[in-house]
């Protein structure tokens, strides 16, 4: 039986989720994270990986391995033992992240600024002022994954995907924001970019930065943007 | 990056030159550490096909090897060597003389390997025994066009073989040496799924996906499959959060279209999963082209399982008669006539 903090469902035949059922969303997310790294260093046979994200961890396994509904169990008693009141980093490092903002209406801003009811003034003041915690790696290419600005509206994606996002673009969806490291297709409003390189291949992981550290954006003009092109992300 | 690795000199048994590269890459089996990153699995779409093609070889069924896309591949190698051809069918030849797929083939130096015309399927995979000195990435070379890692190979693209392997050949009968039966995989595209954790978004809508065949079309590729059919509606509303999406998805995106991930998926998307293609019909979608069409059927997570189970089986029988027949070479083999398998 699966605890009442989290519920347990199969996705598809290689893969559990284990989605937090815990009022408190910073809980639940410090939750699915410590489930993650739990069963990381424990080496679980038959995992094969774990994918944490704000209110859910994705657990792939090898189903030759392991019978998820064996694993479901064998977690359901891991989440009991997890403290999800523990600090996910006990140190968070904070990144400064110099931005561009599309002022000038290269991009998505003033679509989302008229969406939201705002001057893009305003859009670029509420982005740039709080400071946000890495929430999890996502796609593409380890997105630092953060919570949405206190926009009053949730931010639509963009009604056709664009097919081609270049890397550094710094973007907004739903409740949700972030930077782009690679170049992908995507569907979210892009409001600026940042000249910082936050890919390094020869780099594990390939991004600076793990679930639990801090990011900030700064606004800054053309010549700030061109000054500081190709320089690496790291932390303060 | 490139997919072919230079030559690394001493390292190197021997070099594979490419002559014509149509649509190829060097990959595995997948970049499985690469999720919790956020990076995508990639690999082999077809992996069953890519293990019976390096098993074939006496290679770990990880071992990078060449995945072929609709198009025609030819090489030369400067060295003697065995290799496999699994997945689509297709016509294979050396210096103009056809040979089996699905089986073990040995290549003397300088022969010209050709693999034509496609059919039946979209990919064909070929292996080489010792495989190739590639560079790697989180462990694997699997291509990753979001990161630039790896790509299609080129006419002139040269490829740093591991080993070399002195032909084998039946000299009494020029007969074939092996009949290794390589289970065969069902015509037709039929792709099983099982219900997805979030179902229920799409309440009596979720049937849809069984109803009628969809068409694939040709924004298909490695990253998801787009159809077009009856599509299944989200009933809930209210905003998705990212979350960590399994390959083999089914997710209904705005639009007009469904789409299926698959092994190039960003590792987390915000659309609900209607529902999980087993493991075993991702190999049956890496082989669809874009104008085919294919029919969902739905099974129990204890079908899905035991079918899975059971090509397990299917492979381990085939890697142990394999084994059998390699020993069994070795123990014939007398060294002045080079027979030897390294």
């Amino acid at each position: 039986m699966a605890p009442a903090s989290v519920v347990i469902s199969p996705s598809g035949t290689a893969a559990v989720r284990v989605a937090s059922a815990l009022s408190d969303r910073e809980a639940g997310w410090r939750l699915v994270h410590h489930l993650a790294r739990f069963v990381d260093e424990a080496r679980v046979p038959g995992v094969v990986c774990a994918i944490p994200t704000y209110d859910a961890v994705l657990i792939e396994v090898d189903p030759a391995e392991v019978s998820l509904a064996r694993l479901g169990d064998y977690l359901a008693q891991v989440v009991e033992g997890l403290d999800h009141d523990r600090p996910l980093t006990a140190t968070p490092r904070t990144f400064d992240v110099p931005v561009l903002y599309d002022v000038d209406g290269e991009l998505d801003l003033p679509t989302v600024a008229e969406a939201q009811g705002l001057s893009v003034q305003e859009i670029v003041r509420l982005h740039s002022e709080p400071t946000y915690v890495v929430r999890c790696l996502g796609a593409p290419g380890g997105s630092p994954m953060l919570d949405g600005p206190p926009f009053p509206h949730p931010v639509p994606r963009l009604a056709s995907p664009r097919a081609h996002v270049p890397q550094g673009v710094v973007s907004v969806a739903g409740r949700q924001a972030t930077i782009t490291p690679a170049a992908a297709p995507g569907g979210w409003p892009l409001i600026g970019r940042t000249p910082l390189v936050v890919l390094d291949l020869a780099a594990e992981p390939f991004v600076p930065y793990e679930p639990g550290d801090l990011v900030r954006f700064r606004s800054i003009d053309r010549d700030e943007y061109e000054s500081l092109l190709s320089t690496r992300m790291v932390a303060r | 990056m490139t997919a072919g690795a230079a030559p690394t000199g001493a390292s190197a048994a021997g070099v594979l030159t490419v002559v014509e590269a149509g649509s190829t890459q060097i990959t595995d089996l997948g970049r499985t550490r690469g999720p919790r990153y956020g990076v995508p699995v990639n690999g082999a779409l077809d992996q069953r096909s890519a293990r019976v093609a390096n098993i074939l070889v006496g290679n770990p069924d990880g071992a990078p090897l060449l995945e072929l896309t609709a198009l025609d591949l030819e090489f030369v190698a400067d060295v003697d060597t065995l290799i496999a051809v699994a997945g689509a069918d297709g016509h294979l030849t050396v210096d103009g003389v056809g040979r089996p797929s699905n089986e073990p083939v040995s290549v003397r130096a300088g022969e010209t390997v050709a693999l034509r015309q496609l059919q039946g399927g979209l990919r064909a995979y070929l292996a080489v025994r010792g495989s190739f000195e590639v560079p790697l990435l989180l462990g694997s070379c699997a291509p990753d066009s979001v990161l630039g890692f790896g790509g299609r190979l080129v006419a002139g693209s040269e490829i740093a073989l591991r080993s070399a392997t002195a032909p084998i050949f039946n000299d009494h009968f020029a007969a074939e040496l092996y009949s290794l039966d390589v289970p065969r995989v069902a015509h037709g595209f039929i792709v099983d799924v099982t219900d997805g954790p979030d179902i229920e978004d799409f309440a009596d809508t979720a049937a849809r996906l069984f109803e009628q065949p969809y068409l694939v079309t040709p924004t298909s590729n490695h990253i998801g499959l787009r159809m077009t059919g009856p599509l299944p509606e989200r009933r809930t509303t209210g905003e998705v959060l990212s979350r960590g999406v399994p390959v083999g998805a089914v997710e209904v995106p705005p639009g007009d279209e469904l789409l299926v991930l698959h092994r190039g998926r960003g590792v987390t998307a915000g659309y609900p999963v209607l529902a999980v293609v087993t493991s075993g019909s991702l190999d049956v979608l890496a082989q669809v082209r874009p104008g085919q069409r294919l029919r969902f059927r739905p099974v129990s997570a204890v079908e899905a399982a035991a079918r899975a189970r059971a090509e397990l089986v299917e492979l381990d029988t085939l890697r142990h008669r394999v084994r059998s027949v390699f020993a069994a070479l070795d123990a014939l083999s007398t060294p002045p006539t080079g027979r030897t398998l390294p």
